[in-house]
């Protein structure tokens, strides 16, 4: 009776000490579901909304820094990478359980999935590259930028991949199936978010402004030769940049603004939207806009402007990804 | 002021000025610190309350011109530094963006913004490159973060403020100091001086001066040692004289029976004495030599009571049949002096004494009464009274004059200056007595008058039985 009860007893520590040393587990996120994830900063945290419903379903409180992600195309795959974070760790979340873990080392700022979602790129600050994986998390090959490389833009007809920095005045292309830098050209300071006008083959680059200077422009470049075509007002500090069939929205973060434009880069609407917003992505003809001071998720009918619903979510939304139903 | 090195004036001194000393200095860092904390709080205060007033002039919605106007306008007119900013950039709204810029608040103090709480400030402030007090207020709209009041005074206006109340504190501090020192070493004198007195008179007591005497008013502990002093100065001056004066009368009392004897045997041996009156001569010899060997005894007998070595065997005794054995042997004596004696005793009365001693002071007293009457009466009564018995023996004799009374008990003293030898005493047989009756826990009462006689009175514990 005595040894039984022993036996159970070192049992039960030995699967505390070793469940303590197994990865967290979180609330698993239902597959069948159309979901947007914010990435907060500010408190370490996954945000996750139901897109169905507009409502937040649950948050996981994550150990490490990170300030994006990626859902792989499996729609269960979640990428999340930071400037501060060693790997890049995947999580099931499904299952929510860390999958995998990449060693790419500090420094990655942003993420894409490319070409159809068959490649991933990464933007590596420390190293100054931007560097393509398999979603096997092998490296397949890299390509040197400038000086803190931030946005990159994919343009899928051209098989490029325009990459702003941060410091340099400078963009730098990409051709994706060389695989290899091609001719760049110079543009303004501090740029950041920019949209592929492929109708007019301009490319509009927003940015932070440099020093005490703040950004109220967009910068619309020819986007083969690089040439500088005009500015379009919209204070102020540009930073994402959508575009659908019939508009092209702008999000300022320095005031808080959505604008909608044309592509001749007429403002048909503008409205203020949350507190400090960084982020923003069109899904169903709806705008989702993270404030990221307010913290929350701002969803907006992209044809009329108007706000439909303001999510609660985690302290400093940097980031928002979506996972469509299937 | 001089001190010994090791004067107790020296050290007193030292603790106060150390004292006053570490007071004023603690007391200076303390009210400074208080002073400075109270001044610094309620400059951050005003600043605080200025700033809420500017914002509660901004209305909502983006920082108009017209805002930015009017604060750089009160600004100008306002001893503050006040400035309105609105470029996110400065409130560190591209944080997230890693920007190498140095915005003019940092991520937590925007965090504390966004939330309606001013941020405080103080310390060394790069964008201004001096040190500074500020306060951050935000103006928000809703949640965003429209922009901000900065409100700063340079610390050194602050300082220049603490500066002008340290320099009063430093100046009322060193009056005080010198008061206070002055004071103290005034007190330092005032309680060191009786002890400086006491030393001085120590020393002249010690050289012999018993006469002095230490001025001191107060009651206090020092005075009080002055009192003991003097006191013990005069207890020393009278015990000296005393002892001077018991050696002058030993020395004078062995002196009288040795010169006799010298002279008598000088007188036998030289042979001028005739044979037949060679045996009178003899046993003037022997008298005094016996007398001398009595004084020797009673010398004896009352060092040994004063040391406190004189041991009494004490058993219970029938006081009526010792004092009947002690009178018998003066029965004939008082014949001879054709004196009438009286005796009545209670046989009853037992008493824990030691029958040689008592019988000692018996034998003293009746000698002395037998010394001194002549032709009279001598009664002895001894009688019971409560738990005590009395001894009474009284005599008719020359009696005591009144002047005399008090130093009847005293050693060698005799009413009889001329210390004649026809009266025989040592001069020591009252003290005696009184120290064995005291022995024996009882009393000796003396009661005389001139010409009439003396009565002496014995009280003792009676044993009960």
């Amino acid at each position: 009776m005595m040894r039984s009860l022993k036996r159970i007893v070192i049992f039960l520590v030995a699967v505390f000490f070793l469940s303590s040393c197994s990865n967290k587990e979180y609330p698993p996120v239902q597959e069948n579901l159309s979901i947007a994830a914010t990435v907060n900063i500010k408190d370490k945290s996954l945000s996750f909304i139901d897109l169905d419903k507009m409502e937040k379903m649950l948050d996981w409180e994550m150990d490490k820094p990170y300030t994006g992600a990626i859902i792989f195309p499996d729609g269960d795959t979640i990428l999340l990478y930071g400037k501060q974070v060693e790997t890049a760790d995947l999580y099931s979340l499904k299952r929510g359980q860390k999958i995998d873990s990449w060693k790419t080392g500090k420094g990655i700022v942003n993420g894409k999935l490319l070409q159809q979602g068959s490649k991933i790129a990464l933007v590596d600050q420390d190293l100054n590259k931007i560097r393509f994986f398999n979603l096997n998390g092998e490296e397949q090959w890299q390509v040197k930028t400038e000086m803190n490389p931030l946005t990159i833009l994919e343009a899928e007809k051209e098989k490029k991949l325009f990459v702003l920095s941060f410091n340099k005045k400078q963009l730098t292309v990409i051709d994706l199936v060389k695989r290899k830098k091609i001719e760049g050209y110079p543009i303004h300071p501090s740029a950041a978010g920019a949209w592929l006008n492929d109708a007019k083959g301009e490319i509009w680059i927003g940015g932070h402004g440099s020093g005490a200077e703040i950004e109220k422009d967009i910068h619309v470049y020819n986007s083969v030769s690089g040439e500088f075509i005009r500015k379009i007002p919209a204070p102020s500090m540009p930073i994402n940049f959508i575009g659908n069939d019939n508009h092209v929205f702008v999000l300022s973060h320095g005031t808080s603004k959505l604008y909608q434009l044309n592509e001749d880069g007429n403002v048909l609407d503008s409205i203020v939207v949350g507190a400090n917003p960084f982020e923003m992505l069109l899904i169903d003809n709806q705008l989702i806009i993270a404030g990221y001071d307010s913290n929350d998720l701002h969803i907006i009918d992209a044809e009329n402007l108007k706000i439909n619903k303001t999510i609660s979510v985690g302290n400093g939304p940097f980031q928002i990804v979506v996972r469509e139903r299937k | 002021m001089i001190f010994n090195m090791d004067s107790i004036a020296k050290k007193l001194w030292l603790t106060i000025t150390a004292a006053i000393v570490v007071t004023i200095i603690y007391s200076y860092f303390l009210s400074y610190l208080f002073y400075e904390k109270l001044y610094v709080e309620n400059v951050e205060e005003n600043l605080l309350e200025e700033g809420r007033r500017l914002a509660a002039e901004y209305e909502g919605g983006p920082l108009s011109d017209e805002l930015k106007d009017r604060i750089d306008w009160y600004s100008s007119k306002s001893e503050t530094e006040i400035f309105i900013v609105s470029n996110p950039r400065e409130l560190s709204a591209c944080l997230p963006f890693d920007i190498d810029y140095e915005t003019l608040i940092s991520g937590t103090e925007r965090e504390k913004l966004l939330k309606g709480k001013p941020v405080k400030k103080i310390g060394y402030e790069e964008r201004f490159d001096r040190k500074i007090m500020a306060v951050v207020i935000p103006l928000l709209d809703e949640n965003r973060l429209e922009g901000i009041i900065y409100l700063y005074i340079p610390l050194a206006k602050i300082s220049e403020v603490t500066t002008d109340f340290a320099y009063l504190w430093m100046i009322a501090g060193i009056l005080f100091l010198v008061f206070a020192i002055f004071t103290g070493t005034m007190l330092v004198r005032k309680l060191t001086k009786p002890l400086i007195d006491m030393k001085d008179a120590a020393g002249k007591v010690s050289l012999g001066d018993y006469s002095v005497k230490i001025k001191n008013d107060s009651m206090d502990e020092i005075g009080q040692l002055a009192l003991a002093f003097n006191h013990m100065a005069s207890s020393i001056q009278k015990e000296d004289e005393r002892k001077k004066e018991f050696l002058a009368n030993v020395s004078h009392e062995l002196r009288t029976p040795i010169s006799y004897i010298k002279g008598y045997s000088d007188a036998l041996h030289t042979g001028i004495i005739k044979e037949e009156d060679q045996s009178k001569y003899l046993s003037l010899i022997h008298r005094e030599a016996g007398r001398m060997e009595r004084l020797v005894g009673d010398l004896l007998d009352l060092s040994k009571l004063d040391s406190n070595e004189f041991k009494i065997e004490k058993t219970p005794l029938p006081l009526g049949q010792l004092i009947e054995d002690a009178v018998q042997k003066y029965i004939l004596k008082m014949r001879e002096k054709e004196i009438e004696f009286n005796f009545e005793v209670d046989p009853d009365v037992i008493i824990n004494g030691d029958a040689g001693r008592i019988e000692q002071v018996l034998q003293n007293i009746l000698d002395n009464s037998i010394r001194y009457t002549d032709n009279g009466r001598i009664t002895l009564k001894m009688y019971k009274i409560n738990e005590r018995c009395s001894i009474e023996i009284s005599d008719t004799g020359v009696g005591i004059p009144a002047e005399d009374m008090h130093k009847i008990k005293q050693r060698f003293f005799r009413v009889n200056r001329a210390r004649t030898r026809k009266d025989g005493g040592t001069g020591l047989g009252l003290a005696i007595a009184e120290k064995l009756i005291s022995l024996h826990g009882g009393t000796l009462i003396i009661d005389s008058k001139l010409g009439k006689g003396t009565m002496v009175q014995i009280n003792l514990p009676v044993l009960d039985i």
